[in-house]
């Protein structure tokens, strides 16, 4: 589970990661619009090279973005597979047997696989870029503007936060319930259906057991120190936005202009 | 039959910004039909260690050698299933391996695991209960319901239910009451002397070390920084210090005793006759 990338933070100093946490959230929300405005190849390269920017400037490696690809490929073949069979538009490229494969399900599975690749870049630019904490601060300012119609923006946020702040601590927990049942003689891997079942019982149930025992604790611990959701909070880390942060936002939002222009005038 | 290690490493997260060699060549072969105790500093590659006993953690060189069993860095080894009934290993906080409804039920899990029948796995349920001290009256409440240290007992007995002819206890005690602790121990030890098991155990606590283990086996920074004796290893405090580690209350108040000028021979294990020396020898000068 060590070598699972998506979504992982990577510490590193750049102008990407020094960037407000709010205008990456909307730059990436506006380049993810961009991409499912059908522009056409061109619009594609477009967003292709900016992307690619982006991603220099973070100094995240090509390899790194490759690696947050990986759990996708299964997808995108099987997309590919389902496509094949089912589009039967344009001319035909090979037959085989009594499958034919057209050019339109080559190029609309192409389409899929390039959006889909730019989705996962974009994500995982926002992802590694921005500290889980940050990022949770920048969704509580940008939902602040919804609260007025009984949107808990902040409750949210916090919800969010301890999600993630978990999902290592739950990762640690289930290799120890793992451990100590395989050391009971339960088999993960060999064995027959029914013993599946029964293994993967004795994961879940002690695993939900010790999560309820933590979300408890937690809650505790919130309490004791005056945690009480609704109230005035200040923060200790304030957001300012910055000339770079709304020039990204700009710069954004030109690019989903941009591609807008290329679908309906090219 | 051995329970040896063979120039094993074990590294975690190869090829990662996080790798990290928590064994270093350790060499290291284990006295059947003893009490060992494992100790050392946190991060030291104790629990590393013992995991490899029952082929939960596989060696990234070397040879472990358990049994009948032979694990060689490389290889992908099948059917651990065995060796696993064979090896008994009881981790940290064993209370969260609980899941069934009753506790009878959750202890013999383990015995069915390795294809006893209902009625057989019941009744070593049964027995490892009593055994640890958990009265019929538990045996079908749910795991839940019991305290920590009832939990604590009711997965012991989980394990000692599979009948393993080794037990490997991974800090069985922490958390428990002085009592309880004493009661975990003397069970350990009792099984070793007359069920005829070889005991690994985890600890940090040198009381424990002093008053129930054989022998001792020192980690330090992935390697094995010494192994003798209990007998050696407490004749006086110099080994332990040498090793940084605060010998147990006894030896350190002979220590002092003997630095005051008295004589204190080196048999004395209890503070009953250490109290019975200073007495005599105190009324001679008197």
């Amino acid at each position: 589970m060590g070598s699972f990338v998506l979504g992982k933070y990577i510490a590193l100093d750049s102008p990407v990661h020094r960037l407000d946490p709010r205008a990456k959230i909307v730059a990436m929300l506006a380049m993810l619009i961009a991409i499912f405005i059908p522009a056409g190849w061109y619009g594609y390269a477009v967003l292709f090279a900016a992307v690619a920017g982006v991603i220099l400037l973070s100094k995240l490696s090509f390899t790194f973005i490759w690696k947050s690809m990986k759990p996708m490929l299964f997808m995108m073949v099987f997309l590919f597979i389902m496509n094949c069979f089912v589009i039967r538009t344009g001319e035909v490229l090979v037959t085989v047997g009594k499958i034919s494969i057209y050019s339109g399900a080559v190029m609309q599975t192409l389409y899929i696989i390039v959006r889909l690749l730019l989705m996962i870049m974009i994500t995982t630019c926002l992802t590694a870029t921005t500290k889980p904490l940050d990022m949770t601060l920048g969704i509580e300012d940008l939902l602040k503007p919804a609260s007025r119609i009984g949107v808990p923006g902040h409750e949210i946020a916090m919800l969010i936060s301890i999600a993630l702040r978990f999902i290592p601590d739950l990762i640690e927990e289930t290799t120890r319930i793992m451990k100590a049942q395989e050391s009971r003689g339960v088999d993960m891997k060999e064995g027959k259906f029914s013993e599946k079942i029964s293994a993967i019982l004795s994961l879940i149930v002690p695993l939900f057991v010790s999560a309820f025992q933590r979300a408890d604790d937690l809650a505790n611990a919130m309490e004791a120190r005056g945690y009480a959701p609704g109230e005035k909070r200040t923060r200790y880390k304030v957001l300012k936005m910055r000339v770079w942060d709304w020039l990204t936002v700009i710069g954004a939002n030109a690019l989903l202009a941009g591609t807008i222009v290329i679908a309906r005038f090219l | 039959m051995p329970i040896a290690f063979e120039k094993v490493s074990h590294v975690y997260s190869t090829g990662t910004p996080y790798e990290f060699k928590a064994l270093d060549g350790v060499d290291l072969a284990f006295t059947e039909g003893r009490m060992t105790a494992v100790i050392g500093r946190t991060g030291s590659g104790k629990s590393t260690l013992v995991q490899h006993l029952n082929a939960l953690l596989l060696p990234s060189e070397g040879t472990v050698r358990v049994l009948d069993r032979e694990i060689t860095a490389g290889s992908t080894p099948k059917g651990l299933k065995k060796l696993r009934g064979d090896v008994g290993l009881i981790f940290q906080f064993p209370e969260y391996q609980l899941f069934e409804e009753t506790v009878l039920k959750d202890v013999s899990f383990g015995p069915k695991n390795f294809g006893a029948s209902e009625e057989d796995a019941r009744k070593r349920a049964k027995q490892a209960l009593r055994l640890c001290g958990l009265e019929e009256q538990y045996d079908e409440r749910s795991p839940l319901e019991l305290s920590g240290g009832q939990k604590r007992r009711a997965a012991i007995a989980g394990v000692l239910a599979m009948d393993p002819k080794v037990l490997v206890l991974d800090e069985p005690t922490a958390g428990l009451d002085p009592r309880g602790t004493e009661e975990m121990m003397k069970l350990f030890r009792t099984l070793n002397k007359k069920n005829n098991k070889t005991i690994i155990i985890v600890t940090h606590d040198m009381e424990q070390v002093f008053q129930y283990c054989d022998e001792v086996v020192v980690m330090a920074d992935g390697k094995v920084a010494a192994h003798m004796s209990t007998d050696e290893f407490f004749a006086d405090s110099s080994v332990c210090r040498g090793l940084g580690i605060l010998p147990p209350a006894i030896i350190r108040t002979c220590d002092a005793l003997r630095e005051a000028g008295f004589d204190i021979p080196k048999e004395i294990r209890t503070s009953a006759a250490l109290a019975k020396c200073v007495a005599q020898q105190v009324r001679r000068h008197g």
